[in-house]
């Protein structure tokens, strides 16, 4: 039987009182999303529910996650932007959708991702913040799918698709 | 603000040209002048790698200013041998000096330094990234030779992948209009394309034809791309460049870059220009090599109208002195 929200005879992801909802992620990733945001110490102990493969007019398929918070680290919002930009995180407050925020990818990432190029001096030096800058603009980034954004780093000024750029995760 | 210089890349047009004419006008200035601009200030010589015209130069461009030059040359007696960070490095000898100069093999050190240290900063080489001081005396030197830097035509051959002084040069000329570059060298050591691309100027390689190259060999052309007013062309054939360019910029082919020495060897003595291949050069034509050379110009070329990198070690001088003018805050 095919899930969907509205199907009379299928257990719904639960509404949440007070928390956040990160909805509009590409079917397949919401798993991904949800190991990463299980890195961060302060989930961990957070009502989480995760939804995958719901129907979606805008997308097809997505997935969808639900938090029993309404604070998000703010590296992890970072962090989930170069994962699935483009999902919509909402604020949820009584039960009502509060802020929208729509995830792109970011202009530029400190301390998020590794230096692809072993010769980097942020390879050799300890404690060394990397930064990206995004190569070009996030629209046109988009357009070309997530792994084909670009981004320099600071440091020795090397592009690299950003798919191939290692990230920093607690 | 400190005036830092760690990359072309972070210049524009006008303070590319800015340094030129700052360096016209130190040129311009009495010894005894310019004696005076920097009594009391101390420049700290930071080489992590050999160096004999830019650690030279710099020194000597800073007495000649009238202050002083001190540092290290390499790391065996300095306590990084003992393991002491870069960063830590970079902490400890600013409490000593007025402005740093920096070579060290990794990419990416001189802007590190630039980040940490409330002194200003300047690039004298970051591994295989930038060498931004070489960058401007080339482009003074191209400049008094010609008389310009627009619509240029110039040949940049021998090691374009691992040359941060081709990266350089190849960043800052992109700056200036209607230039025409023949990117010449073994396939294996091409310009890398995010410096190629860097402003979307080629779509796709180019294309090279066979032919071997060596100097004697086959002639090996290659398809010209046009973007933004500048033509790229990718070449195996040094011979053709020295007929047709204004300025044929030599690079050497880098040992200590390459990480297989296997691959070295098949691409070492991949060019050679001797006397005897100027006979079609046009008058004006000059050869230029950021030195040290090794078998890439043969020494016949040195009494040639054409030689023009003696000169260029020349101008190291007074480019130098000017961008320590402008690191300090000094206006001439």
């Amino acid at each position: 039987m095919e899930m969907g929200m509205d199907d009379k005879n299928v257990l719904l992801i639960p509404k949440i009182e007070n928390g956040i909802v990160i909805d509009h992620i590409p079917a397949g990733l919401g798993p991904k999303l949800l190991e990463l945001l299980l890195r961060y110490p302060r989930l961990r102990s957070v009502a989480l529910t995760l939804g995958v493969n719901y129907r979606s007019t805008r997308m097809g398929t997505k997935d969808m996650i639900k938090l029993g918070t309404r604070e998000l680290p703010a590296d992890a919002q970072a962090q989930i932007s170069i994962v699935a930009p483009g999902v919509t995180v909402k604020t949820i407050t009584d039960y009502r959708v509060g802020e929208k925020l729509v995830l792109s990818l970011p202009d530029r990432m400190i301390g998020l991702v590794k230096c692809r190029n072993p010769n980097c001096i942020t390879n050799a030096e300890r404690s060394v913040e990397t930064r990206f800058t995004l190569d070009g603009s996030a629209e046109s980034s988009i357009g070309r799918g997530k792994g084909r954004a670009e981004y320099r780093c600071a440091h020795c000024e090397r592009v690299f698709a950003l798919a191939e750029l290692e990230r920093i995760l607690p | 603000m400190k005036k830092d210089l760690i990359s072309i890349d972070d210049l524009d047009v006008a303070q590319v040209n800015g340094y030129l004419d700052l360096a016209e006008r130190v040129a311009a200035m009495p010894d005894r002048g310019k004696a005076a601009l920097l009594p009391g200030k101390v420049l700290m010589v930071m080489f992590f790698e050999p160096s004999t015209r830019t650690r030279l130069s710099f020194e000597a461009a800073m007495c000649r200013l009238g202050g002083a030059a001190i540092g290290f040359t390499d790391t065996q007696s300095t306590s990084v041998k003992k393991g002491e960070s870069f960063q830590d490095t970079i902490h400890t000898v600013e409490q000593y000096a007025d402005v740093l100069v920096i070579r060290h093999p990794q990419e990416g050190a001189a802007r590190l330094a630039a980040d940490i240290s409330r002194l200003p900063v300047i690039n004298a080489g970051d591994g295989s990234n930038q060498h931004p001081t070489q960058t401007l005396l080339d482009l003074y030197t191209i400049k008094q030779f010609l008389g310009r830097l627009d619509g240029i035509r110039i040949a940049l051959a021998g090691d374009l992948k691992y040359s941060r002084t081709v990266h350089s040069l190849f960043s800052a000329l992109r700056m200036f209009p209607g230039i025409e570059f023949t990117l010449v060298s073994p396939e294996s050591l091409r310009l890398p394309a995010y410096i190629l691309n860097a402003e979307a100027m080629v779509s796709g390689r180019s294309m090279v034809s066979g032919g071997t190259m060596a100097s004697g060999g086959a002639k090996a052309g290659g398809e010209t791309k046009e973007s933004g007013g500048r033509k790229v062309t990718e070449s195996t054939d040094i011979h053709e460049a020295i007929r047709t360019c204004d300025i044929v910029y030599m690079t050497r082919i880098q040992k200590e870059r390459f990480p297989d020495v296997v691959e070295y060897e098949k691409v070492k003595d991949s060019y050679c220009i001797r006397a005897s291949m100027l006979a079609e050069a046009p008058e004006h034509m000059k050869i230029l090599h950021p030195l040290p050379r090794v078998n890439e110009i043969a020494p016949d070329v040195d009494g040639t109208r054409f030689a023009g990198y003696f000169e260029q070690v020349a101008n190291g001088l007074t480019v130098r002195q000017a961008i320590l003018l402008d690191a300090l805050g000094v206006r001439i």
